[in-house]
């Protein structure tokens, strides 16, 4: 197989690689928000239920909950394991980057200064304007740097799909290494990952540089 | 009738009280200052007022209507509070500027967003205010551009953008530098030549002397006197008064 | 010759950055280990393949493969070690020297020949073979066009269906390839496939351990189990036939193969 031929086999992995990253963001980004709000609650149990969350699932390894995700449902309730792949992957990173997001935006959101509250609130914002229109906004300009960490480790960890047999880019390099007995996919499926995360450091240096046009 | 009215107010931090059976009243078009050693609850007073803090026991009243009464020993709020808020304005020791926001969306924003006054009015009532602040030139200046006494002069003008009957000051000037006290000060000044009914709690004395209609000292949580500045500052029989402002300009 | 060179030089290099193993300085072809100072010797497996290779019920590895390695060592005066290998990584994994030989159902390709492997003479007639749910009503392979079948990556099995068996495979709905053949059995068991392609004798010994599946008779491709030694090891590999071949002849290799009744003893070809 020439070189092409395993750069054009692989991409067609890519594709599904590209699925898990972004339907990854689309959901974790939100649910990670609303685990962190959760987790500010002032009602106990809803906060340590949100605690219990993130402490649960930043402290197993991600191929765990996927193969958990994946088979769980049918060895606990006999429901068959789902065909299409890309639901359980694709849930098992959302639960997982939640919680990590969540994390950030915790650190982010006790990082604001009370008295940005305090001045909303004389000004007569209620509670949710004062979050959206006040908070939020320098809470996102605050992560954005450990955000953007985040979403580079998300680019290198779908490969780990591969342990609930999701054909994605390295699932694919790892066969034709194998059936090629050569080092030459792997090589590859580096060059790609490093190519994904040069965008994405591209992009979300250009979002940080357009956000920077105050200070905190 | 009195735009602010404060009776018997109690307020303890754990076991720390801080105020203490205090009463006080601001009528229309007066400029009361509030003076005192740190921790003599005046900042607490202040922010007790704004709602900041909740009060333990006592009424509050705005132009007659109660936003606090006690009811069998403990404080009850009304429930529609943001009614309240939209007669006064605070401006805080730390600025408290939104730094996402411009000079002009930091004044338009409340108006807009929380009165839902119409935008183009607003931006002309702002921009006219800016004008006489000689301010204009920073509309669409973020608030890290801008020096300490101009941001706090936009944190005066955001507060006034909203239009309220009285304007409470928290140590307007503690924060700056002192060469840039001063602009700010001229501001209040001609605030009060334009008869704006104000609460300054400072530390400017000889400013207080000059501004106010009504000067209140207060220590260890009560109000130990209040008066025309004249009589305060001039010819005070309190022992307490006297310490404290002989202390004061000695140092 | 020439893509091994390349080959190895991607191994040092990968291996260096990704396995983070420790000692891989040295390649396993250039010092090749001589056989009279091996007092240790370390066996390559795959942990997850009953009845040949699998982790035991008091928690040590055991299998006919892993027993009759046991018994060759014993008579060589070696000292017996087991290495867990990544399946789709053996090779490597060999030359890197992290075990001295792959000892576990491994199929015997002309590609292992190819590149330098020395590989010992066949000791098991195999067959791959497609296993399905009892009540599916599957009969033979014919009858999975369309359906989803599910493969070990990096068995034989696979690289049948990428080459001799492709069209088979092309007539498949989707082929999915597992990183372990328990979980092949999961994605059955789970219906998210609808057959396993795989060995023989694990599927006689799946069907035998678990009640609703059954194996389709229908012969899929022929191969021939073998021992991968390192390129260089001719003498470490004529070493271990040659105690096989003293075990086949006192009867011990016949006394192992009796304790694994899920192994179908007209495979072994050193019985026959």
């Amino acid at each position: 197989m020439t070189l092409i031929n395993i750069i054009i086999k692989m991409s067609e992995g890519l594709e599904k690689t590209c699925a898990i990253f972004f339907l990854t963001l689309l959901f974790a980004i939100p649910l990670g928000m609303i685990v962190a709000l959760l987790r500010g609650s002032k009602f106990k149990i809803i906060s340590s239920i949100a605690r219990v969350y993130i402490s649960v699932l930043r402290g197993t390894p991600l191929m765990l909950q996927l193969i958990a995700v994946t088979y769980g449902p049918y060895y606990l309730f006999g429901i068959s394991v789902s065909r299409n792949k890309l639901i359980p992957v694709v849930i098992a990173f959302t639960i997982n980057y939640a919680a990590y997001f969540a994390e950030i935006y915790r650190s982010g959101i006790d990082s604001m200064p009370v008295g940005q509250y305090e001045a909303a609130q004389v000004l007569g914002y209620t509670k949710t304007q004062t979050f959206f229109k006040i908070i939020l906004p320098q809470v996102i300009r605050r992560i954005l740097p450990s955000l953007t960490n985040e979403i580079v480790t998300l680019v290198k960890d779908t490969s780990m799909a591969f342990t609930v047999s999701y054909q994605e880019m390295f699932t694919i390099g790892k066969q034709i290494a194998n059936s090629q007995t050569s080092f030459v996919p792997f090589v590859v499926a580096g060059v790609f990952y490093y190519v994904f995360n040069a965008i994405v450091g591209f992009v979300m240096g250009r979002v940080e540089k357009k956000m920077s046009y105050y200070k905190i | 009738m009195s735009v602010l009215a404060m009776s018997n107010i109690q307020k303890s931090f754990g076991s720390n009280h801080v105020l203490k059976d205090i009463s006080f009243h601001v009528d229309k078009g007066d400029v009361v200052s509030i003076i005192g050693p740190s921790g003599s609850g005046k900042s607490t007073l202040l922010r007790c007022a704004t709602f900041l803090e909740t009060i333990d026991s006592g009424t509050i009243t705005y132009d007659g209507r109660n936003a606090a009464e006690t009811v069998s020993g403990k404080a009850v709020y009304a429930k529609n509070l943001n009614d309240f808020r939209h007669i006064f304005g605070l401006v805080f020791q730390n600025f408290n500027l939104f730094p996402h926001y411009s000079v002009l969306k930091n004044m338009m924003d409340a108006p807009v967003s929380v009165l839902h006054r119409n935008k183009s009015e607003v931006r002309d009532e702002c921009m006219a205010l800016l004008e006489k602040m000689d301010l204009a030139g920073k509309a669409d200046a973020y608030p890290c551009e801008l020096s300490g006494g101009q941001q706090q002069r936009v944190s005066i003008v955001r507060a006034l953008a909203m239009k309220p009957e009285i304007l409470f000051f928290d140590e307007p000037t503690s924060a700056l530098d002192p060469e840039l006290t001063g602009e700010v000060l001229k501001v209040i000044k001609q605030l009060a030549d334009e008869k704006m009914t104000m609460v300054i709690v400072t530390h400017e004395m000889p400013f207080a002397r000059a501004v106010s209609d009504r000067v209140v000292f207060m220590d260890k949580g009560v109000v130990v006197e209040q008066g025309r500045p004249e009589e305060l500052f001039g010819q005070t029989q309190n022992e307490r008064t006297k310490q404290f402002l002989q202390n004061y300009s000695n140092t | 010759m020439k893509k091994r060179v390349i080959a190895l030089i991607l191994a040092a290099l990968i291996a260096s950055l990704t396995f983070s193993l420790a000692g891989c300085g040295k390649s396993g072809v250039d010092v090749p280990v001589p056989a009279e100072k091996a007092k240790v010797f370390t066996m390559g497996i795959d942990p997850e393949y009953p009845p040949f290779s699998y982790l035991g019920d008091d928690g040590e590895y055991t299998g006919f493969d892993v027993d009759v390695c046991k018994a060759v060592c014993d008579y060589l005066g070696w000292e017996f070690k087991v290495f867990g290998v990544n399946w789709d990584q053996k090779l490597v994994q060999l030359d890197s020297n992290e075990c001295d030989c792959v000892w576990s159902c491994m199929t015997i390709l002309d590609s292992m020949k190819e590149a330098g492997y020395i590989i010992s003479r066949p000791y098991f007639d195999n067959e791959q073979v497609l296993l399905v749910k009892a009540d599916s009503g599957f009969k033979s392979s014919a009858d999975l066009a369309g359906k989803d079948v599910a493969v070990q990556l990096g068995t034989s099995g696979e690289s049948l269906l990428n080459e001799d068996l492709k069209d088979l495979a092309d007539s498949f709905g989707k082929v999915v390839t597992c990183d372990s053949f328990l979980k092949c059995f999961t994605e059955l068991e789970g219906n998210a496939v609808d057959a396993v392609f795989v060995d023989r004798p694990v599927a006689d010994s799946y069907v035998a351990e678990h009640e609703g599946f059954v194996i389709i008779d229908e012969d899929l491709g022929a191969e021939q189990y073998g021992i991968a030694f390192r390129s260089g090891d001719e003498e470490l590999c004529s070493q271990v036939e040659g105690a096989i071949d003293a075990l086949v002849a006192d009867g011990t290799y016949a006394q192992i193969a009796a304790k694994y009744t899920d192994i179908d003893e007209g495979n072994l070809i050193f019985l026959k």
